[in-house]
């Protein structure tokens, strides 16, 4: 089908303005972060959507993908546009990109129940600043909270950096309204708990789009008592004893909300101030008083047990100072962009992987190991560190960052430096049995490896992508691996 | 049309590390690059063969043959030839010595311009282009921030330098030498990544004395008329510092001291 | 009896005079006599400094004829024999004199900082590796000595009186041409940060208010100045960065907030009587060279400080 027929049959459905086909907007949706260097430098290898367009209601996202796939024309769903993985990229001539700008209604917020219902088009701040004014939380905070919608958190399955005392998105989202391919939209009701079969939500969560259009989310909300917050610091001598430390005090049953350790590297672009070349370890206690102060004591004695890896306590107000600077908003991200355009240089790249406690600190030590001997131009790294800060009964993520000097043409940047360093970190990992994705989503990128990350479990995951979108118009190229798509890649 | 460009290969003076025993720059892991004005000498030089693909260009450096990879990267972007002027006889050469060396190369070359940058990164004395000038009695300036592409010709260029105070327009009578500064905005590409592997090697010609024939006399440290007799780096006299906070006390002490110094 | 001649820039007559200083500290107590090479007639502020001024106003020769400027010097080292010849190194300077010294077979120090009088005899210190390091130079041929020098690192205070004799050279041969000035476009700007007296200088601390460091600057009478880092993002000025690749500066006062102190920052502060610094970590490098370290925020620091000027003024009032 031609671009200009859908457009014109598009004009039919909706309304001029719910119809964007500026350039540079077309551009800009043409590829996420993943290619942002090569996308502030006007290089991008990827085609234009031909369209973006706004739908005011469920209704209306139904027709538009009942549309979309009798005709065979892809569909990116759009929220706050910070996805990472090229989940937002796209690799199709006829694109449409439906963008959740005009679902923005908070719909309920109900404390006696805790809960409340957001359309997807609501950002994370506006809901945490709603709940904020009566006292609660949403308990969700990724760094990119700021920006970041509610479709989008849903559909990457998101973390925030509270997720120890509150869990990731998973825990929170109650039930959600979505709409398949054929126009089917489909609610899950919002109860406590139900033995009803599997549980369906996990179809839609996580689903990066290439499933589902989410067009509703009921989310947990949480009593908030900053008053009570309180924060630990710690210098220790390496990745491993940070891990254990974390491991006693989660192990031993409890939840402070923030609960990290870096690497010296990663560590020097956040704490140089006090890091004194060595790991840091931090906590933030949240929650009734009682409870922060049997977590900080929790923290006390799993520090004492490991007190030969410890170098020294620092200064609670220097975690705390830089726990308020942590998050990017949208004049961060633009402001990266600028600065890309002007110089050779970005803000570098992030990795992040799962797996349980005895493995993280084995997959941290292979991978740093590979970078260096086996990466070409590892003489280019200006940074190569990470950092553990989700943890879990079971085990812990590792969120690999990297940055190098930009010595080759924008075009040829992740080729030469990004991907040789994903591909170590994410071969180390899936070796390992870990997961190549903790929270980013797989997106476009590592699509490679979805059959290894699941193994014979692909075949459920097959079987999802075969029974809702069987013409296969969701987000092409997500999730599910395509061998047409690998001319992007390589 | 041929242009020269006159390139020289500078540590990377962000990264290098001193001994501060003996008071030297230890070369051995400094990384080497294009010195950044020379750099857009030869980015423009570039543009030139873009718009007429008649254009050929020559680099010509001065260095260590182990520069030779990074030599073969600047053929990997278009320059045609390049000439690596090296002897151990020239180590230890001052820009006195070295533009000595140069001429007596560029004076039997063909070419209709010269182009190099304004300014080294590491030697920070910007003498090379003027002297090579006065050698073979060229016209010269440096300084360059942009030069207008259009009349870019064999007989003449016109070119704007910028100075902190203005920005002036000049024409000058080729053959001349034009230096560049990074001001001008032009780049050196990198090589693409399916041009990495690309064989070059017949592109680049080492020269070495045999063909200049310089007496020992003239060239290296002995034919230098400077020589550095040390280095170190540099340290600031320590004040004994008084550290205060933004109370109203650490403000009062602020507000004293200014007053007696009478900056209040 | 020495001899030094010195390169007189147009509309730069005091670069030229704060050589007399780099002369001085060459020859210590040896007597000297020393030259100025004028282009241009308007050179009043050097009559009764220089013993001789040499005055090429007939010649009507250009800045930018370089090839004609080191032609004439060449002669005139010929009937003078210069011991020393000093250029400023502005642009001009610093693109003169490699001629001359090429001409004159005689080894050139560029942008000298400092001078010494080390075991091996004289030694020009000047800057390299962009400003990393500095380096001990010294010359080996036959001379002259010929030096360019930083402007504004020396400056001559004595005003020691002398009869000038102005000489007009004759039949002087050189060649002009081959380069031509076709036009001129000044820049302009409020102020220049080297000639303030206090600097209240704003970094990476300050992004989001630097605007707000301009009262306090007037308030002390004097002006705003920032780091590269700022000055990248837009947010100030290049025309007032301080450092390597901005202005050296030499205020009496300077009060840096939030400026981490890389050495390329530290680089531009030439004879500063006082520092005070405002960092939210008193670890920052800067701290280490100030007089007075206020750990906090720099917001909250112009504020009170701010405040409590007026305050004070207005008891004073009383
Ligand atoms: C500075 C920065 C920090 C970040 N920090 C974190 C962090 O701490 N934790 C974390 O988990 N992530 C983080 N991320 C990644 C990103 O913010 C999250 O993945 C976020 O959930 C994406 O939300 P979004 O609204 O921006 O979605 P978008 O970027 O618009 O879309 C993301 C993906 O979801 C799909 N999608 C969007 N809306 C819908 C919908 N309504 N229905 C179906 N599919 C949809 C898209 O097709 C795409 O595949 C960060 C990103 C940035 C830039
Ligand atoms: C060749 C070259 C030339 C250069 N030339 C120059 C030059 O001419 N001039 C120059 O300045 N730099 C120059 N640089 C850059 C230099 O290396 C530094 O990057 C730059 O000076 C950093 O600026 P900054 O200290 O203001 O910013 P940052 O490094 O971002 O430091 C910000 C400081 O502010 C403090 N701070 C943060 N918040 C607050 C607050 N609320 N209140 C108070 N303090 C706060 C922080 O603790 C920190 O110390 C050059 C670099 C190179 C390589």
């Amino acid at each position: 089908m031609d671009s200009k027929v859908v457009l014109e049959q598009l004009k039919g459905m909706l309304t001029v303005d719910q119809i964007n086909t500026d350039q540079d907007d077309l551009y800009d949706a043409a590829a996420d972060r993943y290619k942002k260097y090569a996308k502030a430098r006007k290089v991008l290898n990827v085609p234009s959507p031909i369209a973006i367009v706004y739908p005011k209601d469920t209704q209306e996202v139904s027709m538009l993908l009942s549309y979309c796939n009798e005709h065979g024309i892809n569909v990116i769903p759009r929220g706050g546009k910070t996805a990472t993985e090229g989940g937002l990229e796209n690799w199709k001539e006829l694109t449409i990109v439906i963008d959740a700008l005009h679902l923005d209604s908070i719909c309920k917020i109900d404390t006696y129940n805790s809960q409340a219902t957001v359309q997807a088009g609501v950002p994370l701040q506006v809901l945490e600043d709603e709940l904020r004014k009566v006292g609660y939380t949403t308990g969700h905070s990724p760094q990119s909270k700021p920006v970041a919608k509610y479709g989008g958190l849903v559909a990457t399955r998101s973390i925030g950096q509270f997720s120890t005392l509150y869990g990731g998105i998973e825990d929170m989202v109650v039930g959600l309204e979505c709409v398949f391919p054929d126009g089917q939209i489909s609610r899950i009701k919002n109860v406590s708990r139900r033995a009803g079969g599997p549980d369906i939500r996990h179809i839609a969560i996580g689903n990066e789009g290439a499933l589902c259009y989410i067009t509703e989310v009921t989310v947990k909300i949480f009593r908030y008592f900053p008053e009570n917050n309180k924060f630990l610091g710690y210098l220790v001598k390496d990745v491993e004893t940070g891990i254990k430390v974390l491991r006693e005090v989660i192990v031993n049953g409890f939840r402070p909300s923030v609960a990290r350790t870096y690497s010296p590297e990663d560590a020097a672009q956040h704490f140089y101030h006090f890091y004194e070349n060595s790991c840091v370890l931090l906590f933030m206690a949240e929650g009734p008083k009682g409870i922060v102060s049997a977590t900080v004591n929790a923290i006390e004695e799993a520090v004492e047990t490991y007190k030969d890896g410890i170098i020294k306590q620092v200064d609670s107000q220097l975690i705390e100072d830089w726990f308020n600077h942590l998050n990017w908003s949208q004049q961060d991200i633009d402001d990266e962009m600028l600065g890309m355009i002007d110089n050779d240089s970005h803000a570098g790249y992030t990795t992040e992987i799962s797996a349980d406690w005895e493995t993280i600190p084995k997959i941290y030590d292979a991978v740093m190991e590979r970078v260096r001997n086996e990466f070409e131009r590892a003489e280019d790294l200006t940074m190569l560190g990470g950092h553990s800060s989700h943890s879990y009964l079971n085990g812990t993520n590792m969120y690999f960052v990297y940055n190098y000097k930009i010595l080759c043409e924008p075009e040829d940047e992740l080729i030469i430096y990004h991907h040789p360093i994903q591909r170590i970190i994410v071969e180390e990992t899936l070796k390992a049995g870990g997961s190549m994705c903790h929270h980013h989503g797989i997106g476009k990128y590592r699509s490679e490896w979805t059959r290894e990350e699941h193994g014979s479990a692909y075949y459920m995951l097959e079987k999802l992508k075969q029974a809702f979108d069987p013409n296969g118009i969701m987000n092409y190229g997500t999730i599910f691996p395509q061998e047409e798509g690998m001319k992007y890649i390589q | 049309m041929k242009i020269i460009c006159v390139v020289k290969f500078v540590p990377d003076v962000d990264n290098f590390t001193y001994d501060h025993e003996k008071h030297i720059i230890i070369r051995e892991n400094s990384r080497m690059m294009v010195n950044p004005d020379d750099a857009c000498a030869i980015g423009f030089a570039l543009k030139m063969k873009q718009r007429s693909p008649d254009t050929s260009i020559e680099v010509v450096t001065m260095a260590p043959e182990s520069v030779l990879p990074l030599v073969e990267d600047i053929l990997r972007v278009g320059v045609d030839t390049a000439t690596i002027i090296s002897d151990r006889l020239y180590a230890g050469s001052d820009t006195y010595a070295t533009s000595r060396v140069l001429s007596r190369y560029l004076s039997g070359a063909t070419y209709d311009t010269i182009l190099t940058g304004s300014h080294a990164i590491d030697g920070d004395t910007s003498h090379v282009p003027s002297q090579i000038a006065c050698l073979l009695d060229l016209n010269h300036m440096s300084y360059i921030s942009r030069i207008d592409e259009s009349s870019f010709s064999s007989s003449l260029a016109r070119f704007e330098v910028e100075s902190e105070q203005a920005v002036s327009s000049y024409e000058i009578q080729m053959p001349a030498i034009l230096g560049l500064t990074r001001a001008s905005g032009y780049r050196l590409p990198y090589v693409r990544y399916k041009n990495l592997n690309m064989d070059v090697s017949d592109r680049v010609t080492v020269i070495h004395n045999d063909v200049l024939c310089f007496d020992e006399s003239e060239v290296g440290l002995t034919g230098s008329r400077t020589k550095v007799v040390g280095t170190h780096v540099k340290t600031y006299k320590n004040r004994s510092h008084h550290v205060v906070t933004t109370d109203q006390e650490g403000i009062d002490t602020v507000y004293r001291f200014l007053k007696d110094k009478q900056f209040i | 009896m020495k001899r030094i001649l010195i390169y007189i820039e147009q509309h730069h007559e005091q670069e030229g005079l704060d050589l007399l200083e780099t002369a001085r500290q060459i020859y210590q107590e040896e007597p000297y006599e020393t030259y100025a090479l004028v282009l241009k007639s308007q050179y009043d502020a050097l009559k009764g400094i220089f013993d001789v001024i040499v005055d090429l106003s007939e010649e009507c020769l250009q800045e930018y004829e370089m090839r004609a400027i080191s032609e004439v010097c060449y002669q005139l080292h010929k009937s003078y024999h210069f011991d020393a010849i000093l250029f400023p190194a502005t642009s001009w300077g610093r693109l003169i004199a490699p001629r001359v010294a090429m001409m004159l077979d005689t080894g050139l120090v560029a942008d000298v900082t400092d001078i010494a009088h080390g075991e091996h005899g004289l030694e020009l210190i000047r800057p390299a590796y962009s400003g990393r390091i500095m380096a001990s130079i010294q010359i080996t041929g036959d001379g002259p000595m010929m030096l360019s020098v930083r402007p504004g690192v020396f400056s001559y205070t004595q005003h020691k009186k002398a009869a000038t004799q102005i000489r007009i050279p004759q039949d002087l041969r050189y060649r002009t041409g081959g380069l031509k000035e076709t036009g001129r476009k000044e820049k302009h700007s409020e102020y220049d940060i080297r000639e303030s007296d206090v600097l209240i200088s704003g970094g990476g601390g300050v992004e989001r208010y630097f605007h707000e460091l301009r009262p306090l600057a007037e308030l002390l009478g004097g002006h705003v100045s920032a780091s590269r880092a700022i000055v990248d993002k837009g947010v100030a000025d290049r025309n007032v960065q301080v450092g390597q690749s901005g202005k050296t500066v030499n205020p009496r006062l300077y009060i840096a907030l939030g400026i981490n102190g890389a050495l390329q920052h530290i680089e531009g502060l030439r004879n500063v009587d006082y520092i005070i610094s405002v960092n939210t970590n008193k670890y920052a490098p800067i701290c280490s060279l100030s007089d007075i370290v206020v750990e906090g925020d720099a917001y909250t620091f112009i504020h009170r400080l701010i405040d409590t000027i007026h305050k004070e003024k207005g008891y004073e009032g009383h």
